[in-house]
C-alpha cells in the first residue's frame, strides 16, 4: 500500500521532473527566478526593517522631546504656583499644568495624558490624579511606572497597544516625573497613537512586496527570452546533428554574424563537411571493395569452371589411364574442389568485411537441420570411428534463421569435432528458452590450451598444423561461423581443456537481432548418454588389449 | 533429333570446354563470344537452348536475355558467378528459365539442360481449360477465346503443371521438382519470378490473379475453369 502510494507520488512528480531535466530553458528560468527571489526578499526585508526603525525613531524622538517640554512646563508651573508665603493651591496649579500639557502635546496621534500620584508617599497635601477623559489607563504598565519612580530624572517610554474606537493600534507611552511642592512626586504620562506611522510603514511594505514580485517576474520573463535567444541556435545545432546522424549528410547550420553562435555554426559546418567527405570516401572505398570482390569472384570462377569441367571430363575417362596418371588426376580433382571451397570462403569473408551481407531468413526447425547435418557428416564420422549422438532438450519449434548460414556453422562445429575428436563419440545438443536457441557440439578429443582457445576464431589459424585434415577446412571456418552468428545477433562460445575435449556453443535469438539474455545450454552441457558410450568404448579397448 | 545449343561466353576457353562437354553428351554446340554475336546467330542456328553468361562485354547477359525474349521463347539457362546477389533475380526477370552458378560440374550442367529440353506434358493429350483460357496440349497453344497467348516452353510447362491438377495446391518446392527438375532444395525465387512472368501474360489483371492463384503460406494453384462449355463445343 505504502509502496503503491509512493510510486503514484513519484509518477505524479515524474512530469515536472522530466520537464526540469529535459528543458534547459525551464531549469535556467527556474534557477534565476528562485535566486533573484531570495535576493529581493533579503534586500526588501532589510529595507523594510530599516525604514520601520527610522520611522519609529523619528517619531519617538519627537514624542520624547514633546514629553520633556510638557514636563518642564508643568514643573515650572507647579514651582511658580508657590506663594511667597510658601503655600500652594495644588488644584489650581494642576488645572494650569493640565492646560499647558494639553497644548504641549501637539504632535499627531497624541491621544491623551495622565498625571498620576506616585504611590507610597506621605505629604502635606494631596493633589488629585487626573487623566484625559476616556483614556484607558491600563496602557500605563506597572513596569513603566516603576521605571519612572526608580529614575525620576529621565524621560521613559514604552511601546504599547492602544485601543482607539474599538480597534487596537500600536502606540507609545512616554513618561516623566513631576515634583509638586508640598504634594510630593507625581508621574506624567503622555499616550500617543502611532497608527499613522504604522499606516506609512504598511504602505511602504506593500509597495516593496509588489515591487519585488514585479521585479522577480520581470527577471523571469527576461531570462526566458534571453535563454531562448541563446539556446535557439544550440537547439538548431542539436537538431541538425540529429539529422546528420540519421544520414542526411547535406544538412548544415545557417551561419550569420560574428558572435560565438556564428563561430559555433561555422565550426559545426566545418565538422559536418569533413565528416561527410570522410563518410563518402569510406563509402566509396567500401563500394570499390565490393566491386573488387564481385570482379574477383567472376574472374576467378570462370577459369576455375573451365578447369573443373576439364578435370571432370578427364575423370570420366580415368579407366583408360595408367594408375599413376589416374592418381594424379584424382589429386588434381580433390585440389580443385579444395580451391573452390577456399574461394567460396574467402569471398564470404570479404563480403562480411565489406558489410555486404544480408540474411535470407526462413522458418527453420533446428532439430531437423541438426539431424540433416549429422546425416551429411556421418560417413566421415564413421571413417574416423566417431559416433554422432544428438541430445535434443528443446528447440522443436520453428526459429527464424538463415538456414544456409546456420547449416554452415553446424557443419563446421561437427566437422572440427570429428577432426579433433580422436574417434570418440561426439554429442550435439539442441535446446531453447523463450528468447534464444542454442546448439552445442561436444567432443572428448584432444582439446585445447587456453592460449589456443583464444586464437580459435583467428583467420587461417590452426591448432595443430601437422594434424591431418579430412574435412577440407580452409582455416576460415570458425571466423565465418562467428560472423554468421553475429549477423543473426547471436554468439559462439568455446569451452576447451587439453586432453578433456572441446565444446562449441552457438546461441542465437529466435528471430534475427532480437534481444536475448541467457543461452539455453550451459557450457559445456552435461551429457546424459555419453557415459554409456564412453564405457562401451573403454570396454572394447580393454577387450582388444 | 539432336539438340543445338548456343553457348554464349566471352571466355573462349570456357566456351570451348563447355562445347566439349556438350558434344560428349551428344548435343551440337555453337559458340558466340559476345551479346551482338549471340543475337545475330540465333536466327541462323535456331538453337534449342541458349547457355548465356551474365557478364558479357558490351551488351550484358541480362540485356541479351531481354532482347532474345522479344522474338523467341527458346529456353535460356544463365551462367552466373554470383549465386546470392540480385543478378540472379534480374536474370530471371529478364526471361531466363534457370541458372547455374559457376563453378559448376558437368553433371549439374547437363542435368539442367536435359530438363529444359525434355518434351513436356506427355501425359495429357487433350484440351484443358483454366479460368477463361484454354490449353491445347498437343498443339502447345494457349488461347483466351480466339486470341493466342505466346508462352515460352517453361511458362507453358508451369501453367500446365498447375492446370493438370486443378484441385491441388502446389508448393514452390513441388513446382521446382516438376517443372525445373530439381530433386533437392533449390532457389524458390525461380518459381516466384516465373509465376510473375506467367501472370503478366495470362492474367487480365496481374495484380488480381484468377488463373494462377496464390495460396498464402503454401504456394500456388490453378483457377477454376469458367469456359468448359465453350471448349467442348
Amino acid at each position: 500500500m505504502m509502496q503503491a502510494a509512493w510510486r503514484a507520488f513519484l509518477r505524479g512528480l515524474g512530469a515536472p521532473l522530466r520537464l526540469w531535466r529535459g528543458s534547459l530553458l525551464t531549469r535556467t528560468v527556474g534557477i534565476t527566478v528562485t535566486l533573484s527571489g531570495i535576493a529581493v526578499t533579503v534586500i526588501g526585508g532589510y529595507m523594510s526593517l530599516t525604514i520601520a526603525d527610522s520611522l519609529f525613531t523619528g517619531r519617538s524622538d519627537q514624542i520624547l522631546s514633546e514629553t520633556a517640554r510638557a514636563a518642564t512646563t508643568a514643573q515650572s508651573l507647579f514651582d511658580n504656583s508657590v506663594t511667597p508665603a510658601g503655600t500652594i493651591d495644588v488644584e489650581t496649579a494642576n488645572t494650569a499644568a493640565q492646560t499647558a500639557i494639553r497644548s504641549a502635546q501637539s504632535s499627531p496621534g497624541g491621544s491623551g495624558f495622565a498625571i498620576l500620584r506616585t504611590p507610597g508617599q506621605i505629604t502635606a497635601q494631596t493633589m488629585t490624579s487626573t487623566s484625559t477623559a476616556g483614556l484607558d489607563l491600563s496602557v500605563v504598565t506597572t513596569e513603566l511606572r516603576s521605571r519612572v519612580v526608580a529614575d525620576p530624572d529621565q524621560i521613559h517610554y514604552q511601546s504599547v497597544l492602544v485601543t482607539v474606537q474599538g480597534e487596537q493600534r500600536p502606540g507609545l507611552v512616554s513618561a516623566a516625573s513631576l515634583q509638586v511642592p508640598s504634594a510630593g512626586q507625581y508621574e506624567l504620562y503622555l499616550i500617543y497613537d502611532l497608527v499613522d506611522v504604522q499606516n506609512t510603514l504598511t504602505l511602504i511594505q506593500q509597495t516593496l512586496i509588489a515591487g519585488s514580485l514585479a521585479l522577480v517576474l520581470t527577471i523571469g520573463v527576461v531570462t526566458f527570452f534571453v535563454v531562448r535567444l541563446a539556446i535557439g541556435p544550440v537547439r538548431r545545432a542539436a537538431q541538425t546533428a540529429e539529422r546528420l546522424a540519421q544520414g542526411f549528410l547535406e544538412e548544415r547550420l545557417f551561419e550569420k554574424g560574428e558572435d560565438v553562435i556564428a563561430v559555433l555554426a561555422r565550426s559545426f559546418n566545418k565538422m559536418a563537411d569533413s565528416m561527410q567527405s570522410q563518410i563518402v570516401k569510406l563509402a566509396t572505398l567500401s563500394q570499390v571493395q565490393q566491386r573488387f570482390v564481385s570482379d574477383v569472384s567472376h574472374e576467378l570462377r570462370t577459369p576455375l569452371t573451365t578447369i573443373r569441367l576439364a578435370g571432370d571430363v578427364l575423370y570420366e575417362q580415368r579407366e583408360s589411364f595408367s594408375s599413376e596418371n589416374s592418381r594424379t588426376l584424382e589429386l588434381l580433382i580433390t585440389q580443385i574442389e579444395r580451391f573452390e571451397i577456399m574461394l567460396t570462403d574467402l569471398l564470404e569473408m570479404s563480403r562480411y568485411d565489406a558489410g555486404a551481407v544480408a540474411l535470407e531468413v526462413d522458418e527453420v526447425n533446428l532439430v531437423a537441420l541438426v539431424e540433416d547435418c549429422l546425416d551429411q557428416l556421418s560417413p566421415l564420422a564413421t571413417q574416423k570411428g566417431s559416433n554422432l549422438v544428438v541430445e535434443v532438450r528443446g528447440g522443436y519449434g520453428e526459429s527464424e534463421v538463415d538456414q544456409r548460414r546456420i547449416r554452415r556453422i553446424i557443419l563446421n562445429f561437427v566437422g572440427n569435432a570429428i577432426d579433433h575428436g580422436e574417434g570418440r563419440p561426439i554429442v550435439t545438443f539442441v535446446d531453447s528458452n523463450e528468447d534464444a536457441v542454442a546448439i552445442a557440439v561436444r567432443d572428448w578429443g584432444v582439446g585445447m590450451t587456453p592460449d589456443q582457445v583464444e586464437r580459435v576464431f583467428d583467420r587461417f589459424w590452426r591448432a595443430d598444423p601437422s594434424r591431418q585434415r579430412t574435412t577440407g577446412g580452409t582455416g576460415l571456418g570458425l571466423a565465418i561461423a562467428s560472423e554468421d552468428a553475429l549477423a543473426h545477433g547471436g554468439r559462439i562460445d568455446v569451452w576447451s581443456e587439453k586432453g578433456e575435449g572441446s565444446c562449441f556453443r552457438l546461441t542465437i535469438p529466435r528471430a534475427p537481432l532480437a534481444e536475448w539474455r541467457d543461452s539455453p545450454l550451459p557450457l559445456p552441457p552435461e551429457s546424459d548418454t555419453i557415459d554409456s558410450y564412453l564405457a562401451e568404448e573403454d570396454s572394447t579397448k580393454g577387450a582388444l588389449a | 533429333m539432336t539438340a543445338r545449343i548456343l553457348v554464349v561466353d566471352d571466355d573462349v576457353s570456357l566456351a570451348e570446354m563447355i562445347s566439349i562437354v556438350l558434344r560428349g553428351e551428344g548435343y551440337i554446340p555453337h559458340q558466340a563470344f559476345d551479346g551482338q554475336d549471340a543475337l545475330a546467330q540465333i536466327p541462323e542456328v535456331k538453337p534449342d537452348l541458349v547457355l548465356l553468361d551474365v557478364m558479357l562485354p558490351g551488351l550484358d547477359g541480362i540485356e541479351v536475355c531481354t532482347r532474345i525474349r522479344e522474338f523467341s521463347g527458346v529456353p535460356i539457362i544463365m551462367l552466373t558467378a554470383k549465386g546470392d546477389t540480385t543478378d540472379v533475380v534480374k536474370g530471371l526477370e529478364s526471361g531466363a528459365d534457370d541458372y547455374v552458378v559457376k563453378p559448376f560440374n558437368p553433371k549439374e550442367l547437363v542435368a539442367r539442360i536435359r530438363t529444359r529440353l525434355r518434351p513436356s506434358s506427355e501425359g495429357a493429350n487433350s484440351v484443358i481449360s483454366v479460368g477463361d483460357i484454354t490449353i491445347d496440349v498437343p498443339a502447345h497453344e494457349v488461347r483466351r477465346g480466339e486470341d493466342r497467348i505466346n508462352l515460352t516452353p517453361l511458362e507453358f510447362d508451369l501453367l500446365l503443371a498447375l492446370a493438370l491438377k486443378p484441385q491441388q495446391v502446389f508448393t514452390r518446392e513441388m513446382l521446382l521438382e516438376q517443372v525445373w527438375g530439381y530433386h533437392y532444395k533449390a532457389d524458390t525465387r525461380l518459381v516466384n519470378v516465373h509465376v510473375q512472368r506467367l501472370r503478366a501474360k495470362v492474367e487480365i489483371d496481374p495484380d488480381n490473379p484468377l488463373i494462377v492463384q496464390t495460396v498464402r503460406g503454401v504456394g500456388y494453384r490453378a483457377g477454376e475453369s469458367v469456359g468448359q462449355a465453350d471448349s467442348d463445343s
